[in-house]
């Protein structure tokens, strides 16, 4: 057979196999396109849209681990309002964001003006900062308590030197949450460094060119033309870490235990002892949409405060 | 190039200011030198006189004792497993959507993308509770359905992906359709091989979450043999205060430890690639 | 394998606007057609229309008397090259050659012949086993063509091959196509924007304009007689000269006045023409530097130089500082500032409506004013 029969021959023989011809447009819409999608979708309908759903119902019924029961409208979250813990939960939520984000924000940012360059020291120490990152909160915590604790830790080692008791940062109610803050710093402060420095390496090289041909100095060149290059990436990083440590759990729950006296208690261990300690699941599903909210807030101020200053640019 | 410009390399400015983030980083590292070195002496010699820590005898004891332990290798087992099966399975499912979403039309797919795109704000917080309903419903709690099939519906592989793939020319579905090839074969054929780096970042970072997931784990798997490493070293914490088998408990933390550690040495440039390529939001 | 394509009464929109309206047109067997146009003109969306990669809205595609225009685009017998050659990255010179026919399930035999024909032909036969990022710019392209010949198409689509290569090797790939046409007995349908590229191509080329085809001929039917000014200024370099006259008839013929006040006698018919403005097109090598006055149609002052090698382009500016492209020998002794005195050739130019419609010379006109008038 030649050549141009067996092509013929081919392309007949696919004919008959009965594929679809008569398709005029190829970038028609077909449903038989969302095949594709559809494995994905079955995963995110039925383990994220369903549960958020579902779970906004639950905050609406006195229910626990075996029934939905009655269902009390915004009964749960009156609850909520009226109990002291909870409040105070919410308290201590913003006094840690307000606690972590700002050295989160500033160091991170001077640790990545400081390494952003390439010699190789500056990257082995960008690796090496990046690194607690990578480690779960039980392990931070786990080496955060054994630096904390009194008795045999390692402040207290060492202040034993000089024969002096360290600060109780996992006991003192007025020092708890600083400890926690201090060991979240230590644990997230990869982030925002590397966010900060690809933020400073996408600043084209003509810029800092231009400004040596002007004659600016170090500190003139870093105040009027790196810091203002980044400042929407500021903006993010802020952002980003407002959103994570809203979430603060394991490390309250795992160093202090939420104590003393809920005095390091964060909303999501609220959520979790509400929950999945005395079972009222009503009540943790209404505390949850009441985090849920709170961080859609802030996210969405930031971001409003952020086109705000743009704008006025 | 730094970021204070053209100016002279190594001038004492800049000595100073390596020299400070060398002493920053002394600091943060002497917790993990102290984990280690407790680690490393005889149980009861600590209990005596936590300052033996600073002189010898060291010993691997403790770590050897890990090797008889069965729990924990029980758990870096389970972690393996669930974080191994989550990445495959985000790596498989969102390949296939990211292709889906950038490069076929079908009815609502703007609609659909934005709706999964929203899905990006939804905390955990929100949908834990309900989702331990339904595995309970379904009796499937300290299983390694429970631990996995949730981390398949994270949205921000699909994010990734379909921008990766929008990002490959169309000329190549193109020449690839006159070549006759089935939607199908594109994706695997011609596409899904242009996207290897991505699949390699959003692999580790998909990785590195699930190995460290906390509150998830933590409420569906009660069982000890169904713990993960990350929730059995947290259970192993509770009672420490007596100091009693605390040097066992530093090799434990060491020894979960190093393999999340071993992992992001080698594959550094990835996660680095992650973070950097989702502040170009 | 070749193949007679005919495009009837074609229409492509994107939403309200339209791209191309009312196309038809016949390309025949074997045919080296072009389609030639500026950016944004439809002709590479009446190319893709073609392929099958864009959807007919109106009208009919049809090969060798088949309608293609409902079949899936890997259904069509073409085979295309495109300006960025969409050779797969990751595949080697050979997997891509044999890809297209590997999804027909051809015999692995008939495939390895064709490779390794085709790729003696383009001589990339030592390239097979390498990837595309071990290849210039140029082996990539030919490359692409070689997956286009294996495929033995009805006809070869050509998506602005030439456009991303520099100019030595753009000259050189135009050479190594014309000697391609020739092995390839096959239909080929071309687009550019280059009118170099066209006329050296093609046996016949389209001229596309603003959703319409202007025109379509031969290269020297397009470049002597083109159909409207659109096509007289789009082809030719330089572009043709234009100067706003006034037409008198002299024994039926046009003569026209410039601005200037200079005369020059056509061989342009007075009946038919529409107004007693217009313009009169000639191009540069149609108006030479003359010594004398005498011989001279008008003067002009050389504003700049343009020193080609084999000749030199003078932009004069004429008494009503119109400006007029003259050609002079490449060892001119003009200067810039120098008044120089320009001979029309009364012949070679044509008239053009303000509706842009074009008149020509009459055939075999007589001598009729073949000396030039001067003031």
């Amino acid at each position: 057979m030649s050549d141009a029969q067996s092509t013929r021959a081919a392309l007949a023989r696919n004919e008959r196999k009965g594929l679809k011809t008569g398709t005029a447009n190829i970038n028609a819409p077909r449903w038989r396109n969302a095949l594709f999608i559809a494995p994905y979708m079955v995963f995110f309908v039925t383990l994220l849209v369903l549960p958020m759903l579902w779970n906004i119902w639950l905050s609406l019924h006195r229910a626990d681990a075996f029934s939905i029961g009655r269902f009390i409208g915004i009964g749960n979250y009156d609850r909520l309002l009226n109990d002291a813990i909870f409040l105070k939960a919410v308290w201590n939520t913003f006094y840690f964001v307000l606690l972590s984000v700002p050295p989160l924000a500033l160091i991170g940012l001077g640790l990545a003006l400081a390494l952003n360059r390439q010699t190789r020291t500056a990257a082995a120490l960008r690796t090496f900062y990046f690194s607690s990152s990578v480690l779960s909160v039980t392990i931070v915590t786990l080496i955060w308590r054994i630096v904390f604790i009194g008795q045999f830790g390692l402040l207290a080692t060492i202040y034993g030197w000089f024969d002096a008791t360290p600060p109780a940062f996992l006991s003192d109610p007025d020092l708890v949450m600083i400890g926690i803050a201090i060991a979240t710093v230590w644990w997230c402060i990869g982030l925002p460094m590397m966010l900060y420095l690809s933020a400073l390496q996408q600043i084209p090289k003509e810029i800092y060119e231009a400004a040596a041909l002007d004659n600016a100095g170090r500190w003139r060149t870093l105040r009027y033309i790196t810091l203002p290059s980044i400042k929407r990436t500021v903006i993010l990083v802020v952002i980003i870490q407002i959103v994570m440590q809203f979430q603060l759990f394991g490390q309250a729950k795992l160093m202090t235990n939420g104590g003393p006296n809920n005095e390091s208690l964060p909303i999501v261990f609220y959520i979790y002892q509400m929950a999945f300690t005395r079972w009222d699941i009503g009540l943790g599903a209404a505390a949850s949409e009441v985090l849920f909210v709170m961080i859609l807030i802030a996210a969405m101020v930031q971001f409003m405060v952020s086109r705000k200053k743009g704008d006025a640019q | 190039m730094s970021s204070f410009g053209l100016s002279k390399k190594n001038t004492l400015g800049d000595r100073l200011i390596i020299g400070s983030v060398i002493v920053l980083a002394l600091v943060m590292i002497a917790p993990v030198i102290w984990v280690i070195g407790l680690s490393l002496k005889d149980n009861s010699e600590l209990m005596a006189n936590m300052n033996s820590v600073f002189h010898g005898p060291y010993t691997l004891a403790n770590y050897f004792h890990i090797f008889g332990s069965s729990s924990v290798f029980r758990w870096v087992l389970n972690s393996v497993i669930v974080s191994g099966s989550v990445t495959i399975g985000i790596l498989v499912l969102t390949s296939l959507a990211g292709y889906g979403f950038a490069r076929l039309n079908f009815p609502f797919r703007n609609t659909i993308f934005i709706i999964v795109l929203l899905g990006l704000a939804i905390p955990e917080q929100a949908v834990l509770i309900a989702r331990h309903q339904i595995f309970s419903e379904i009796g499937l709690h300290n299983t390694y359905y429970a631990l996995i099939l949730p981390g398949l519906s994270a949205p921000f592989g699909v994010f990734l992906m379909t921008q990766f793939f929008r990002a490959i020319p169309k000329e190549y579905d193109e020449a690839a359709l006159l070549d006759n090839a089935s939607r199908f074969k594109i994706f695997w054929k011609v596409l899904l091989p242009l996207t290897l780096p991505a699949q390699a970042t959003l692999g580790i970072f998909t990785f590195l979450l699930a190995w460290n997931d906390y509150f998830w784990p933590l409420i569906t798997a009660t069982r000890k043999e169904m713990y993960t490493l990350t929730v059995g070293i947290a259970s192993s914490q509770t009672n420490f205060a007596q100091s009693e088998g605390l040097g066992f408990l530093m090799a434990q933390a060491v020894f979960a430890s190093a393999p999340i550690l071993i992992v992001y040495l080698f594959f550094q440039k990835y996660i680095v690639t992650a973070v950097s390529g989702s502040a170009e939001k | 394998m070749t193949a007679q394509i005919e495009i009837k009464n074609v229409t492509k929109r994107y939403g309200s606007l339209t791209v191309l309206d009312n196309i038809s047109l016949s390309i025949a067997a074997n045919e080296f057609m072009v389609f030639l146009g500026p950016s944004g003109c439809g002709k590479s969306t009446l190319l893709r229309m073609i392929a099958g990669l864009e959807a007919v809205d109106d009208g009919e595609i049809a090969i060798n008397g088949r309608r293609i225009d409902n079949l899936p685009p890997g259904k069509r017998g073409l085979a295309m090259v495109f300006q960025n050659y969409a050779i797969y990255p990751h595949m080697s010179v050979a997997e891509n050659m044999a890809f297209g026919l590997r999804n027909i399930s051809v015999e692995q035999s008939v495939i390895d012949a064709r490779i390794k024909e085709a790729a003696r032909m383009l001589e990339i036969s030592h390239l097979l086993e390498r990837k595309p990022n071990q290849l210039s710019g140029g082996q990539r392209q030919r490359v692409a063509i070689g997956r286009a010949i294996v495929k033995e198409p009805e006809a070869f689509l050509f998506d602005e091959p030439l456009s991303n290569l520099d100019a030595a090797l753009r000259v050189r790939t135009r050479v190594e196509l014309a000697q391609l046409r020739n092995r390839v007995a096959s239909t080929m349908i071309f687009v550019t924007h280059d009118q170099i590229e066209a006329m050296t191509l093609a046996d016949r080329i389209v001229v596309l304009n603003n959703r319409k085809i202007e025109q379509i001929g031969g290269p020297m039917e397009i470049y002597s007689r083109p159909v409207s000014e659109f096509v007289a200024r789009f082809v030719g370099s330089p572009t043709m000269n234009f100067l706003d006259v006034d037409i008198a008839s002299e024994g039926g013929f046009a003569r026209a006045t410039f601005p200037d006040g200079a005369k020059l006698q056509t061989n342009i018919l007075t009946t038919g023409l529409p107004e007693k403005r217009m313009k009169l097109g000639i191009r540069a090598e149609a108006v030479k530097c003359v010594s004398e006055a005498a011989a001279a149609t008008t003067e002009g002052k050389v504003d700049v130089l343009e020193r080609l090698g084999d000749r030199t382009l003078l932009y004069t500016r004429l008494a009503d500082d119109s400006v007029v492209v003259a050609e002079d020998i490449g060892l001119s002794r003009a200067r810039i500032g120098d008044t120089v005195h320009l001979a029309f050739d009364g012949t070679a130019c044509h008239l053009f409506g303000s509706d842009g419609k074009a008149y020509h010379p009459a055939e075999g006109a007589s001598a009729a004013g073949r000396e030039a008038d001067h003031v």
